[in-house]
């Protein structure tokens, strides 16, 4: 099981890689026992610089999915406006709206018939 | 005097402008340059303040600056000093009581920051290096107290 793998053109051994990856840990751990530790955790000290400015939220400064489709709402937005400030998620609105709508197809249908 | 730890390492300097004219940042500079080659001591300019022992201030503190300078202070790991150049950042200089200026900087930072005064308009390189050496002082004094 933790023998040498010959494949014809190499080998594999588990035992190595164990070493190594123990090797890297012990380098790992002697770079980070190196570090300053006067550092204040949750304090400005452990924050990132950015030349003195806050740190923004991920939100609001990476590129959402809605961005892609900013040329085409830019396009139609004389189509979009309109539409957006009808839809108010007032329910009474809407029924007001569907009611207006039926009153106005009753009158076409009667003046058709 | 006992030599402790920090005179094993170089002196590092993160340098803040909070509205200065640039000419004590020219001086700085000059400070820098082969004459007086203040790198052979081992101080020098750090990009961030996470890396400086000491904050090298010019100028008086804007508006625009006030919070920035705040955030900078508080970034600077413990023990650290402060070094103020030239008279705008002592007194506010030839901008006293402009309409857009917080104050001089001991009005910003907290009360119980280590502040170095190099007054000049601007001072020369070589009161610049008296006033890092200065700040050094005070971090070796702070260094024995363990803050």
């Amino acid at each position: 099981m933790f023998g040498t793998l010959e494949t014809g053109y190499g080998y594999w051994s588990p035992i190595i890689w164990v070493i190594t990856i123990i090797v890297i840990g012990i380098i790992i751990y002697i770079i980070w026992w190196l570090g300053e530790p006067t550092y204040k955790k949750g304090t400005e000290q452990t924050k990132p610089f950015l030349a003195g400015m806050p740190e923004l939220s991920k939100e609001a400064v990476t590129v959402r999915a809605d961005n892609v489709y900013w040329g085409f709402k830019e396009a139609l937005k004389h189509y979009y406006r309109p539409m957006i400030n009808s839809h108010s998620g007032v329910i009474n609105d809407y029924i007001c709206w569907f009611v207006v709508v039926l009153a106005i197809v009753f009158i076409i249908i009667w003046g058709m018939l | 005097m006992k030599i402790t730890k920090s005179f094993e390492r170089a002196l590092w300097v993160f340098h803040v402008n909070t509205g200065s004219c640039n000419g004590c940042d020219i001086e700085i500079i000059d400070a820098l340059t082969p004459r007086h080659d203040v790198e052979r001591f081992g101080i020098r300019l750090v990009g961030t303040p996470r890396h400086a022992d000491v904050l090298l201030i010019t100028g008086p503190v804007t508006k625009q600056m006030e919070e920035p300078l705040k955030r900078i202070y508080a970034q600077t790991p413990d023990p650290k000093a402060v070094i103020v150049v030239g008279s705008c950042g002592i007194t506010g200089g030839v901008f006293y009581e402009s309409y857009n200026l917080v104050g001089p900087v001991n009005e910003v930072l907290p009360k119980d920051a280590y502040i170095v005064y190099v007054p000049g308009c601007p001072p020369r390189p070589e009161a610049i290096i008296h006033g890092v050496m200065k700040a050094w002082m005070v971090l070796e004094s702070l260094e024995g107290k363990k803050l």
